[in-house]
């Protein structure tokens, strides 16, 4: 079993729970920082972030995994965060490991996690890697699925159709909408809706990994468009994908013990030069 | 018309395929939508499809295929069987 240490991080506008895996060898590789997705994908993901924590911690990685503001055990209301907040908190537990360590820094993100790395990076001291797993390319379409849970709720209640029209509006009027259990300020859906994942001209080096149902992935058409292009303009990252369940968004909680391997495979692999 | 009826035979075949392998992963259902035909109630009939899984469907749907759903376009009836899945995305795809 390996030690994690529980804490909370002080904030600007409270505390965040926090979990720390300590390396567990002498030399460490790197620290790197957990960045979950958005609203339910973060509880769907728990235990995938958790294994591939005590394999990085094993493997001489210090992984520290933060609860944005409003999610999961920290302080604050889901409903009372911005998207700027969270990018804070982001940047606060990177700081912290950089007062722990001066192992190289990695931003591991998942899903709408990459989009908060991304932005999160601006505002870094040193120029951080990037791990990204199944990385929205933008937060757009994310805030559309989030917004039709409305719609499908209305199809399974057999209720009369209104969708995310109505939602919509609200959020013009500047008003809170609340789905699925879950309150969004406007200030939230906004940041999510403007975030995009295009990567600083000195970032360190990206690990971009996927993960498809098919026996023999391949990576996504639009993902393999962007690695291109950055690729193009002289950014160092590579793609990669495995095979297994959308752990993220399944019924019940999957695991995908290829994607555990070949995330350590590509932190230990040399840079590429 | 002959050729064009069994390529449609084909088409349909794969679509079913693909559906199907998406009900499993996105359902958790270990290999039990193999089992499953054009006659196999979903929405109301299955009870791992909440909102949730209505939505992660359409959204899989949209990747696998490379479409984009839009509100108005789908309603319980899209959900209804398999087969009204795969008259669904037929639409799309042939639109």
């Amino acid at each position: 079993m390996i030690q994690r240490e529980a804490f909370f991080l002080l904030a600007d506008t409270g505390r965040r729970f926090c979990l720390y895996y300590p390396p567990q060898v002498p030399e460490e590789k790197g620290a790197v920082l957990y960045i979950h997705p958005f609203a339910e994908e973060m509880n769907k993901s728990r235990r995938m972030a958790a294994l591939q924590s005590c394999a990085l911690a094993a493997a001489g990685y210090g992984v520290l995994q933060i609860d944005l503001n409003g999610c999961g055990d920290s302080s604050g209301d889901f409903g009372d965060a911005s998207w700027d907040s969270w990018v804070e908190d982001v940047v606060n537990a990177c700081d912290w490991l950089r007062e722990r360590s001066s192992a190289p820094l990695w931003l591991w993100g998942l899903r709408a996690g990459c989009l908060l790395a991304v932005n999160a990076a601006v505002n870094l001291k040193n120029r951080p890697n990037f791990l990204f797993w199944q990385p929205a390319l933008a937060g757009k379409p994310l805030l559309q699925q989030f917004l039709r849970l409305k719609l499908a709720a209305e199809l399974i209640e057999n209720e009369d159709k209104q969708g995310a029209k109505a939602l919509r509006q609200q959020l013009a009027r500047g008003e809170s909408i609340e789905l699925a259990g879950y309150r969004l300020s406007p200030q939230m859906t906004r940041g999510l809706e403007e975030a995009d994942l295009q990567i600083l001209p000195h970032a360190g080096r990206i690990e971009w990994l996927e993960i498809s149902p098919h026996a023999e992935p391949t990576l996504a058409p639009a993902s393999i468009k962007r690695l291109e292009q950055w690729q193009a303009a002289g950014v160092p990252v590579s793609g990669q994908v495995v095979s297994g369940p959308s752990f993220w968004q399944t019924s019940e909680i999957e695991e995908v013990p290829a994607l555990i391997q070949v995330t350590l495979d590509v932190l230990v692999r040399p840079p590429a030069s | 018309m002959t050729a064009l009826g069994s390529l449609s035979v084909e088409l349909t075949l794969e679509i079913k395929q693909e559906i199907l392998a998406i009900l499993d992963e996105i359902l958790s259902l270990r290999g039990r939508a193999a089992g499953f035909n054009e006659r196999t109630p979903l929405l109301g009939a299955i009870p791992e499809l909440d909102s949730m899984a209505v939505v992660a469907l359409i959204t899989t749907l949209e990747e696998r295929f490379g479409f984009s759903v839009e509100d108005d376009e789908i309603d319980g009836a899209t959900f209804a069987t398999v087969g009204s899945m795969i008259e669904f995305v037929k639409g799309k795809l042939a639109a």
